[in-house]
């Protein structure tokens, strides 16, 4: 336990030239792990359609305030498919002490077209959430509604890495930090994207941030083979938008019909 | 290949005193001309023909003319701000220097050649930045006034290779250089008896070896590329993974506290900091090397790490002896 903690909170042993630290990695999972079947009891289908190598994208959905569905969905292709996830991460994030250094060495990377582009010809297996920040800073009246994937930018990256995109949806993630509200003015103060108003948070100080124990359901779909339209038509914009919409309608489908299998949203 | 005539500024620097050793043991390299208004080491001094200059000083033009060099290494552009030193007299030095420099090499007939040791910290350091900056992205504005120099002389080396056409121009851009020969901001601060970093922050670094950073401008004279290139010993390293290899106590400071104590620190003797540095102990830069690689066709002899360790074991032999 001792020496599991010196790995998380001390200085990395051996960090790959992106700061992603295996060691760091396999020293957080058992907490983790509680998170996924103890506290969210997570149910993951599907895993069979992640590639077993090579390079390929998963696209989901995001929500719940705090990104706590990035650690969950990689852990779900820890268990399933045994590979490791490099998630493209808000800049914002890497700004603070201690979360910036952490997200790093668990794999994540500033959310940029070139760092995806680059990880995936180095044949990773990338995490995007197109949503970004619109995604989990929606209010809980707009739960499981996914926000516009913006101009489609991971499509376009997709296409000239020449990497499949797995659809991803995630059931449980908007239930953990239900938003009210906001405090722009605050959030302004201090900096931050958003300052969220949850039941829990203000009012409860610190303990806010335990994240609700909701349930959650996360589905793999088929990969989509972008490789017979070639890297060129990453610049055929009516073809990336169509594309990214396609993709959007499968993921929100599959999260309503995840959200019917699931039945109760906490019990 | 006709024999070559070369000249190099900042000769009695690091670099410039390393590649004038390195180009006149080169067998097709007749002459070396080497500007600086300090005096080089006797054994540079006395093979070299040697102009007393200043950069900015007006008879530049006719020295270089009458020097007849079909290869210019600008070796005298700063890697770091050096600070204590004004902003504008930094400004001067780098890019008015520069300045003329080039306005001279652009009237020089005979110039097929033109290196620029330059730096990395053009891309400056940013929380959202690429984790490996390719050649190409070094065009948004730049943070400091130090990145914005640099992005000047870029611009003014971009402005000759488009005049000349006949002159390759190539571009270095040379992450931060570690060695026991060295004194920069950043060698100061890993020999420093405690190295104040930033609590809550592991950036990634990238350094390249003292050895290596004279060995690419030899290349670059050799096989020039038309363009920037990227250079660094390959791979990275984060900030504290580093300072423990070379047997350094880390002490971390809350980031908004590191300004002000940075300038405690130095009233007590720790070497001085300026803003890039600071931003640098913060996020660190990564580069792209595949141009390094398969362009200009250089491999360093040391990665990150085995500069680090190469820089360490030197520290331990010299701190015995």
């Amino acid at each position: 336990m001792i020496g599991r903690l010196r790995t998380i909170l001390g200085p990395p042993a051996d960090e790959d030239a992106w700061g992603y630290d295996e060691r760091f990695v396999r020293a957080s999972q058992p907490l983790l792990d509680l998170l996924y079947d103890r506290w969210w009891r997570v149910t993951a289908t599907g895993a069979q359609h992640l590639p077993a190598s090579g390079r390929a994208m998963i696209a989901a959905n995001h929500a719940g305030v705090v990104p706590w569905d990035g650690a969950m969905v990689s852990t779900a292709v820890r268990r399933h498919n045994g590979r490791d996830t490099r998630a493209l991460v808000l800049n914002w994030a890497f700004e603070l002490p201690w979360a910036g250094t952490a997200i790093r060495r668990g794999g994540g990377v500033p959310a940029s077209p070139a760092n995806a582009r680059r990880l995936l010809e180095e044949d990773h297996l990338v995490l995007v959430f197109p949503e970004g920040a619109k995604g989990i800073s929606k209010p809980f009246s707009e739960r499981y509604r996914l926000e516009r994937f913006g101009r489609g930018g991971f499509v376009a990256t997709a296409l000239r890495a020449g990497a499949p995109i797995v659809p991803c949806a995630v059931v449980g993630s908007e239930e953990i930090h239900p938003k009210l509200a906001e405090a722009p003015g605050v959030a302004k103060l201090l900096g931050m994207p958003y300052l969220p108003i949850t039941p829990t948070f203000p009012l409860l100080g610190p303990l806010g941030a335990v994240p609700l124990p909701s349930r959650w359901r996360i589905e793999f779909c088929p990969p989509i083979d972008l490789s017979a339209y070639g890297p060129e038509a990453a610049s055929d914009r009516r073809l990336v938008l169509e594309l990214t919409d396609a993709i959007r309608e499968q993921i929100q489908a599959k999260v309503y019909e995840n959200l019917i299998k699931r039945e109760g949203a906490f019990l | 290949m006709p024999a070559r005539r070369i000249l190099i500024t900042g000769v009695a620097n690091f670099w410039g005193t390393g590649l004038a050793r390195a180009l006149l043991a080169d067998p097709d390299v007749e002459q070396v001309v080497g500007i600086d208004t300090r005096e080089p080491p006797s054994d540079v001094a006395s093979a070299i023909r040697l102009i007393d200059a200043d950069l900015r000083t007006p008879e530049l033009r006719t020295l270089i003319r009458a020097a007849a060099v079909d290869a210019i290494v600008h070796a005298d552009v700063p890697q770091f701000p050096e600070p204590g030193r004004a902003a504008r007299q930094l400004h001067d030095l780098t890019v008015m220097g520069t300045l003329q420099l080039l306005a001279a090499a652009g009237d020089l007939p005979t110039l097929r050649t033109l290196v620029v040791r330059g730096s990395a910290s053009i891309y400056g350091s940013e929380p959202a930045a690429p984790a490996f900056f390719s050649e190409e992205m070094a065009l948004r504005p730049g943070a400091t006034r130090f990145q914005r120099d640099l992005q000047e002389i870029e611009t003014l080396v971009g402005g000759l290779a488009r005049r000349r056409a006949d002159v390759t121009c190539t571009m270095l851009r040379l992450q931060p250089v570690i060695g026991v020969q060295l004194d920069t901001p950043i060698t100061r601060l890993l020999r420093a008896p405690v190295v104040p970093v930033m609590l809550g922050f592991d950036p990634r670094v990238q350094v390249l070896h003292e050895d290596d950073s004279v060995a690419v401008l030899r290349q670059a004279v050799h096989h020039p590329v038309a363009g920037a290139v990227n250079v660094a010993g390959p791979g990275t390293i984060s900030l504290n993974a580093a300072i423990r290899r070379m047997g350094r106590p880390a002490v971390p400071v809350p980031h908004p506290f590191f300004g002000p104590v940075a300038g405690v620190a130095r009233r007590i003797g720790l070497p001085p900091m300026s803003d890039d540095t600071i931003r640098y102990l913060r996020y660190g830069r990564g580069v792209a090397l595949e141009r390094m690689t398969n362009e200009l066709g250089f491999t360093p002899s040391y990665d990150t790490r085995g500069a680090i360790d190469a820089v360490a074991a030197d520290l331990r032999k010299a701190a015995a002896a």
